[in-house]
């Protein structure tokens, strides 16, 4: 468990259950760190190294305005308990904002897919896990999506062909291999 | 053989919505900013394809494996089981779409925490 102490105090975006116990503890283990010897720092650098890998992502997706609007009730009082359980590094939760506006492949459709490559075809699946898996897969295409525009980006300024601003096959095979990797 | 060929069938028909839709979704996303080959599309496609259908096998296997017959969350979140940003991203999905179903869900055992057996992976580096 106690190597649990960095991921658990960076990870309070979800954290407004109250009933874990692991949490008390790694905050009381940070502030006592404190004073010893300016610790604290490799946790805040961590968490913002971590996420910046999916900002591309949460850039791209932020226009669901109507999604906001339908939990604004929810999400203001859960922030409130998660600032009285910790008060540092207030980051707001970005990626909140995903997919959902317009997700790359229809729900209907990634429920036949996903059946179609069932083995047994008896095999089901919760409707939450289905919206999960959604997001998941929102997130791949949109990750592909943004990393193949880095490829372009830079194979534009590396002197290739005038950087033309089509993505291209090869930008696809250059990032292809990394990014089923991460997934 | 001809179940074979209704499956192949079925198969490309499912590729062909794929692509459309995949096409779809790059022209809006960046209809001013950048724009991509037909290739481009079908090789993303085909991307997409190949990833879902590993993911299809990995989350039949890992709820076999929870002795279930019905895929759950958990079940998806192990799919994110290498990638710590993407799972922190998932869970935080997933909290999402909790509370706005309303929190009576959370009463549902765990979820809330990485599966139990997961502990062994060490994820906590340090």
């Amino acid at each position: 468990m106690p190597p649990k102490a960095a991921p658990a105090a960076r990870r309070k975006g979800p954290s407004f259950k109250p009933p874990r116990p692991v949490k008390p503890a790694a905050s009381t283990a940070a502030a006592k760190r404190a004073p010893n010897a300016t610790a604290p720092r490799p946790a805040p650098a961590k968490p913002s190294a971590a996420r910046s890998g999916f900002h591309p992502v949460t850039t791209i997706v932020s226009s669901d305005e109507e999604q906001d609007a339908e939990f604004d009730d929810l999400p203001s009082d859960i922030d409130a308990l998660m600032e009285d359980a910790l008060d540092e590094e207030p980051t707001p939760p970005q990626p909140v904002a995903l997919d959902l506006s317009t997700p790359p492949i229809p729900a209907p459709l990634l429920v036949r897919l996903l059946h179609h490559n069932f083995q047994n075809e008896n095999t089901q699946i919760q409707k939450g896990a289905m919206n999960l898996f959604g997001s998941y897969m929102s997130i791949f295409v949109r990750e592909a999506i943004a990393r193949a525009k880095d490829e372009r980006e830079r194979a534009g300024r590396s002197g290739g062909g005038a950087g033309s601003r089509f993505l291209q096959v090869e930008d696809l095979e250059k990032l292809a291999p990394e990014l089923l990797l991460d997934f | 053989m001809a179940d074979h060929d209704e499956a192949n069938e079925r198969e490309e028909r499912l590729k062909s919505a794929l692509w459309y839709t995949i096409g779809q979704f790059v022209d809006n996303e960046g209809a001013e900013d950048f724009n991509a080959t037909p290739q481009f599309i079908g090789a993303l496609t085909e991307l997409v394809y190949t990833q879902i259908q590993n993911a299809a096998k990995d989350l039949e296997l890992f709820s076999k494996h929870g002795g279930r017959k019905v895929i759950n969350g958990d079940d998806v979140m192990l799919l994110t089981r290498r990638n710590e940003a993407l799972e922190e991203t998932l869970k935080r999905e997933l909290d999402r779409m909790r509370a706005a179903d309303g929190r009576g869900e959370e009463q549902r055992p765990k979820k809330k925490g990485r599966p139990t057996g997961m502990g062994a992976r060490g994820k906590g580096k340090a």
